[in-house]
């Protein structure tokens, strides 16, 4: 199982517990083999279940190669190629690199103002700076919005007001096992004589929160969009496995059920892609003070809290305009912050008043 | 019967299980399945009478485009040039009787030639093609039969690789503070340099007489030249000037390329794979010993040749307008020499 997230040759600072993790969640084979004769039955009945379920959704739209077991002549494979022809300047323009200085995934802008879907491991957290680089080499800064952890799904948005080449997505969710798709990505990252890279391939696996193609990805389409032949957005790419034909997405109805939350920057459920920042951190040891507040008993040298001036002795009596009544309700108020938030403390040296602003940092 | 019983069961209630949470594509009704083949069939007919099949004993090592009825084919010359017992087939026709005519090391191209008889001719395409055009290529073979595989135009057309000569010193330069000349920094262990007893800290005066003051004077002569030529190089070690010559090999075999970690996910890759004039990017599944092949488009018009297995989702073609100028100088070797008469820039050249 590769990690999709790449740099040009550049090891990339990844967690290590998302290998381990992730190698768990690699199809086995072995099933694979097994379930081998099955799976056809499995593949009529899964067929009839879902063109049975939402035929009225999807009569009109839907190509017509899509509901042939196989294109049968070259008359077919023409339209699959002109149906992907004609939505591909459109999915090109929208489709993003995304660069973290050390590495560099993809994303897929999906509304006029900028709005990026990508995979958490690429955009790595919440709150983080990123530059995202359209096909014709023009660069946006962007900070990163709410993610899934458990399974790769994140926001980034592009910090400058503007209007942005955007996609539409498959916001009904009729992806079909079978259903010719094309994934877009840079891969190994962006390269402008290239350009981004479009691979073709069908639905070959549905689960819940995966779906599989044979699209061929590698290092740096991580995050990159999978789209129907109508040009809509069903996926987003997360990883692969060793054989070519497991390449695997995260389903547009799992950011479809996040995105509210996702807009609102939260940090939905724990790992393998992206693990949270631990509790935020200021570094020194506290006392009650009778009249209210805290003194210091000890500043740990390159903490944020040394690192901004703080000395022993110090009587800190507010944070951010809030009273400190003592010490657990100081360190309740740090807790609650996040590493890289700046806070403002009140505080007496020698009876004088003055104010420190501190960047809380990670333990 | 009773445990045989119970195992049924025990599977269907699995398979049910495995209905409802993982549905999928047999192979064969995949992007490259045997079914999603069938509709291929007219291109595959063109590439079962216009590939050539290049095996070396009972192996087939490489593909090739046929381009004259009289048994003249094009194939990747760095898959064939340790061959012993090379012989090619096409269609049913099994020819042992080969001779490689000519190569260029700059696209990696050899030409072969057969006793064919009224061999049928790719067509060339008029234009080249789009991203998303339909590419079928040469996928397997049995004595009988070509196999395709088929995918879609990925990327721009492009230079890879910095168009830096396909032939090395075997040293690591760097630019001399005092002189403003090159001197070597390091050599490497069984190039050219090495052999001919290059030292670190020596200066480069001339390459077979002409003064070289920059990288790019060196590459433009070392651009003129093919694997297993000499050049004479004159130094500067200390106060004395010396004249050494150097056999010049092929890049890849002296310098081995980085491994990214997206090459450790992409199985095996074409040992030349990159330094190429012009390329256009495809996303078809090749084997390293499938490339050489005509890449054909829906009509069966060939589109260019596959020139290496880059990594696990690109596949590099030569262009036919280029391709076309190629087999012209290779049939005609006083007009290759001039054709290999060109100035390229480079991004990296600090290893010559």
């Amino acid at each position: 199982m590769g990690c999709l997230f790449s740099g040009l040759g550049v090891e990339v600072a990844i967690p290590g517990t998302y290998f381990a993790s992730v190698k768990m969640m690699k199809p086995l084979p072995h099933s694979e083999r097994h379930l081998g004769r099955s799976a056809i039955l499995c593949t009529l009945l899964f067929a009839v279940f879902s063109v049975g379920s939402r035929a009225g959704e999807k009569e009109g739209d839907r190509p017509y190669f899509n509901q042939k077991e196989v294109p049968e002549n070259i008359r077919d494979l023409k339209r699959i190629q002109e149906a992907l022809q004609k939505s591909l300047p459109r999915s090109r323009s929208a489709t993003v690199s995304i660069d973290l200085g050390g590495g560099s995934g993809s994303g897929v802008i999906v509304s006029e103002k900028g709005l990026i879907l990508t995979a958490a491991h690429v955009s790595g957290g919440v709150g983080k700076k990123m530059t995202v680089i359209m096909e014709d080499g023009t660069k946006h800064k962007a900070t990163s919005q709410g993610l899934v952890a458990a399974t790769d799904a994140a926001m980034v948005k592009i910090d400058e007001e503007g209007t942005y080449p955007y996609v539409e997505l498959d916001g009904k969710d009729t992806a079909s096992l079978g259903d010719w798709v094309y994934a877009l990505g840079h891969s190994g990252g962006f390269e402008k004589e290239r350009g981004v890279g479009v691979r073709i391939g069908r639905l070959v696996r549905m689960a819940d929160e995966t779906i599989n193609s044979d699209c061929n990805l590698i290092g740096g389409d991580s995050g990159g969009p999978l789209f129907d032949m109508n040009g809509r957005l069903i996926g987003i790419h997360s990883r692969v496995g060793a054989s070519l034909e497991q390449n695997m997405h995260v389903p547009v109805g799992e950011f479809l059920t996040n995105w509210d939350e996702m807009l609102r920057n939260a940090f939905i459920g724990e790992g393998p892609f992206v693990q949270k920042a631990g509790p935020a951190f200021l570094g020194v040891a506290t006392e009650d003070r009778e009249e209210g507040g805290v003194i210091l008993k000890a500043v740990g040298e390159e903490t944020p809290a040394g690192t901004a001036g703080l000395k022993e002795g110090d009587a800190i009596v507010e944070l951010n305009g809030e009273k400190i009544e003592n010490g657990k309700h100081f360190s309740a108020l740090i807790k609650e912050g996040k590493p890289g938030d700046k806070v403002k403390l009140k505080i007496l040296r020698d009876d004088e008043e003055m104010e420190i602003e501190v960047e809380l940092g990670e333990k | 019967m009773r445990s045989s019983l119970l195992g049924l069961i025990g599977f269907s209630a699995s398979l049910a299980c495995a209905q409802q949470q993982f549905g999928q594509l047999e192979g064969e009704f995949r992007l490259n399945g045997k079914e999603t083949w069938k509709a291929f069939e007219p291109v595959r007919e063109v590439l079962q009478a216009s590939s050539a099949v290049i095996y070396g004993g009972w192996k087939s090592v490489a593909y090739g485009v046929v381009v004259s009825a009289d048994g003249y084919l094009v194939t990747k010359a760095s898959e064939i040039d340790k061959i012993e017992e090379i012989s090619v087939r096409v269609d049913r026709k099994h020819f042992k009787k080969v001779e490689v005519v000519a190569t260029t090391v700059e696209w990696d191209v050899a030409l072969l030639k057969v006793d064919g008889e009224e061999l049928p001719l790719v067509e060339w395409a008029e234009a080249e093609p789009v991203h998303g055009t339909w590419v079928v290529s040469n996928g397997s073979t049995t004595r009988r039969d070509r196999r395709v595989r088929v995918g879609i135009i990925s990327a721009n057309a492009r230079q890879v690789g910095g168009g830096r000569a396909p032939v090395v010193l075997g040293v690591t330069l760097k630019i001399n503070d005092e002189s403003g000349g090159l001197s070597i920094d390091k050599v490497h262990e069984g190039s050219g340099a090495d052999e001919a007893g290059l030292e670190s800290g020596d200066i480069i005066l001339k390459a077979d007489g002409i003064e070289v003051k920059s990288m790019e004077d060196l590459q433009e002569v070392l651009g003129r030249k093919e694997p297993g030529d000499r050049l004479t190089l004159r130094i500067k070690r200390g106060e004395e000037d010396q004249d050494r010559e150097v056999e010049l090999k092929k890049r890849e075999s002296v310098f081995e390329e980085e491994k990214t970690r997206n090459d450790a996910m992409s199985g095996r890759v074409s040992q030349r794979r990159s330094n190429f004039p012009r390329v256009l990017q495809t996303d078809l599944p090749l084997s390293v010993r499938s490339v050489g092949g005509p890449l054909l488009d829906l009509e069966g018009k060939c589109i260019g040749m596959n020139i290496a297995r880059a990594n696990r989702c690109e596949t590099f073609a030569i262009p036919t307008k280029e391709l076309r100028e190629i087999i012209r100088d290779l049939m005609n070797p006083v007009q290759g020499e001039e054709g290999a008469d060109e100035e390229e820039g480079s991004e990296d050249p600090e290893e010559e």
